[in-house]
């Protein structure tokens, strides 16, 4: 591969990272927004989102991109292929986050808020200065995980057209005839990637140890 | 022709990390005989245990089970294949202190599993016969059930019945009863007591001293991994002839 | 005539989409399951140089996008003259992807599981593979149930994947029709419901073995 192909490359990276990056951040607040409506037990709207949460863990996401892209004109709307991708990828990430960060309020001990009404706490003051703090810790593992597993399945972006790592290579071998240096290219350029969110996986889960101790 | 010793263990030693464990143990249990291993914790009564049957390998030393040698070859002194090792081991049946049923089974599947995967026992035959020792230990009326719904004296004597069943000549207890409830003893020794007056080969490893006392031949007395003692329950508990064994059963009735 | 009714019309289409993808999803299912537990067992072994390139293996599995696998073996592995049709491709990458993933799984549990039940299975004379078969690896299940359910449903979806890669199956039956007939938004409702219900079946399918395990005393899975 000559340096034409490398920058190629490093702009699907790119293109990969950017995208999964904003996905994340908007999957991992929403999230936490629909947690707390659920754990709100608002009628309707809490089987409502009950019903997405299992909707959207059970659709692929390769599906969910194409049916945002190409349905979005039938319904006047015209979205560009980022914003569908991005759109795609956030929906799928906040549900599995929503679970996440669920499951860690509903584990958090009574004891802790007995201990801030005791001492006079309203339930707003309590849930930002003492619940939130820690369950920030203790679900962080498990979110940088869903962040890998969200950049693991953004590939699926290349099926609306959108140049990200793995598309390139395509890009690529239409040029040099010779498919397998890119593809390999691109395989260390994810694992460096995803590496990295490993890598910041093990020093959360040290943190949630310690708080758990 | 004398007697061949149903069990021989000569010149056994054994240690962990070089710090010497069992130090050149010779102990002979013959037929239908019933040996009570008494110690105190760390003693190496579990590896001596373990070291007939094989679970532990020990580092010098021969074991021979009916005059068939376990663990190395008898010519060669090469290690034996797994194969052949599990063919001596069929031989020996062994109980643990912590029962180690498989909980996914069901009691009756415990004691079959090895009957049909291990001896090639047709399943009715297995089954029949998985009764019968279930039956033996009174547990024929739970074969249903799983371990997790047992209580300790219950999952010990299905443990036990799963290795009678595979009809052994020796018997191995390693503390049978020390995970129990003290009101849950009783229901494992008589089993126990069963085993042995119908001509059971056993050793025992065990802290309850009044079942040595009735129950066994022989009582041998570990004590830093050397037999110190073995000797006839009577001659044993009455005018031990080592100091440190009278200190052990002064211990023992204080408490 | 409706939308809803050119896809009844063109029901056919789905069928053999939902075929495929349900063929694909179950074939490399057993195998991937089947690989997993080989390479825990081959992982646990007698042989310690086996140990870490299978260590790697299953460690590249888990950093790579299931997708680049798959370009791997359908776009990469012809210009080193290995050549397989689209849907052998995807298979096998599916089968060596999800593998690793299994193994780990297995791996992880198989670490808390207490020794005391292997050495009575060896002093009853249980050879190695039979002590894995039946005593350890169905425990391994039963406690890993609920992990192994979630696998299966991120297998099933990385089956749309293979789309891509130009396999004819459930999203490439909605993406043909939705081209066709101009029918984008009907056609993937039918087939996210489609991706619903197997999901659903998968889920009621683990709870009952759930059932089963809780019979059998495991119930913190
Ligand atoms: N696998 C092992 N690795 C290292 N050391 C061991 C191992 N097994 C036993 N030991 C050590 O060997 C010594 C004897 O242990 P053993 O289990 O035989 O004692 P014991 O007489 O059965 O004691 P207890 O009555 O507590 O069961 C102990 O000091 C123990 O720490
Ligand atoms: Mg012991």
């Amino acid at each position: 591969m000559d340096g034409n192909a490398w920058g190629l490359l490093l702009q699907g990276a790119w293109t990969t990272a950017w995208i999964s990056g904003v996905s994340i951040l908007l999957g991992v607040f929403l999230g936490l927004v629909v947690a707390l409506l659920r754990l709100a037990k608002i009628p309707f709207l809490d089987q409502l989102l009950g019903a997405y949460i299992s909707l959207a863990r059970a659709t692929p996401l390769v599906t969910l991109i194409l049916f945002i892209f190409l349905s979005g004109p039938t319904l006047g709307i015209n979205l560009n292929r980022s914003t569908a991708a991005i759109m795609a990828l956030t929906l799928n990430t906040t549900a599995f986050n929503a679970e996440i960060w669920r499951s860690a309020f509903n584990n958090f001990s009574k004891e802790q808020r007995e201990a801030a009404m005791a001492v006079g706490m309203t339930p707003w003051v309590y849930f930002r200065r003492i619940m939130l703090p820690q369950t920030v810790i203790t679900s962080l593992p498990n979110l940088v995980n869903e962040m890998s597993f969200l950049v693991k399945g953004s590939p699926a972006i290349a099926v609306i057209g959108i140049v990200d790592l793995t598309r390139v290579t395509n890009r690529i071998s239409a040029v040099t005839y010779d498919p397998l240096p890119p593809i390999l290219a691109a395989g260390a350029l994810y694992m460096a990637m995803i590496g990295l969110l490993v890598w910041g996986q093990r020093i959360a889960e040290r943190k949630a140890n310690r708080l758990a101790m | 022709m004398p007697e061949q010793p149903e069990v021989s263990i000569r010149n056994l030693s054994k240690s962990f990390d070089g710090i010497e464990v069992l130090r050149d143990v010779d102990l002979e249990v013959k037929s239908g005989e019933v040996v009570s291993i008494l110690g105190s914790s760390g003693s190496g009564k579990s590896t001596l245990l373990r070291c007939i049957n094989w679970l532990e390998t020990p580092d010098r030393g021969e074991i021979r089970i009916n005059g068939e040698r376990i663990g190395l070859q008898d010519k060669t002194q090469k290690p034996m294949s797994r194969r052949e090792l599990a063919k001596v081991r069929t031989q020996l049946g062994m109980v643990f202190q912590s029962f180690n049923l498989w909980p996914h089974l069901n009691v009756l599947r415990n004691v079959t599993e090895a009957l049909i995967y291990v001896q090639g026992l047709k399943k009715s035959d297995a089954v029949e016969r998985a009764m019968a020792f279930l039956h033996k230990v009174g547990m024929a009326e739970k074969a249903a059930s799983y371990p997790a719904t047992l209580s300790g004296g219950q999952k010990q004597r299905v443990a036990i019945a799963r290795a009678l069943a595979m009809q052994p000549k020796v018997m191995l207890f390693d503390e049978p009863t020390s995970a129990l409830d003290p009101e849950l003893v009783g229901e494992v020794l008589s089993v126990m007591k069963d085993l042995s007056s119908e001509g059971y080969t056993m050793i025992i490893v065990t802290h309850e001293m009044d079942f040595a006392r009735n129950v066994s031949d022989q009582v041998v007395f570990l004590e830093k991994g050397i037999i110190i003692e073995k000797s006839a329950p009577e001659i044993f508990f009455h005018s031990p002839r080592s100091e440190r064994v009278r200190r052990f059963l002064e211990l023992d009735k204080v408490v | 005539m409706s939308n809803w009714e050119i896809l009844w019309a063109s029901r056919d289409v789905f069928w053999q989409g939902f075929g495929n993808t349900l063929t694909i999803f179950s074939i490399s299912a057993v195998l991937s399951f089947l690989l997993g537990s080989l390479l825990l067992f081959s992982m646990e072994g007698v042989r310690p140089r086996l140990k870490i390139p299978l260590r790697i293996f299953i460690d590249a599995m888990r950093m790579l996008p299931f997708l680049i696998l798959a370009y791997l073996f359908y776009y990469g592995l012809p210009s080193v003259g290995i050549r397989m049709t689209a849907w052998q491709a995807g298979v096998l990458a599916l089968v060596l992807y999800h593998g690793a993933y299994f193994a780990e799984i297995l791996r992880g549990s198989r670490i808390t599981l207490s020794s005391g039940q292997e050495e009575a299975a060896i002093a009853q004379g249980f050879s190695r593979p039979t002590m894995f078969l039946r005593i350890i690896l169905p425990q391994l299940v039963l406690r890993t149930r609920g992990v192994m359910g979630n696998q299966l449903i991120i297998l099933l979806k990385d089956t749309a994947f293979l789309v891509i890669i130009t396999v004819r199956e459930l999203t490439a039956a909605a993406n043909s029709l939705s081209s066709t007939y101009f029918i984008p938004m009907e056609a993937f409702i039918v087939v996210i419901g489609f991706y619903w219900m197997i999901s659903l079946a998968l889920e009621q399918g683990i709870r009952f073995l759930g059932r089963i395990g809780e019979k059998r005393g495991f119930n913190n899975a």
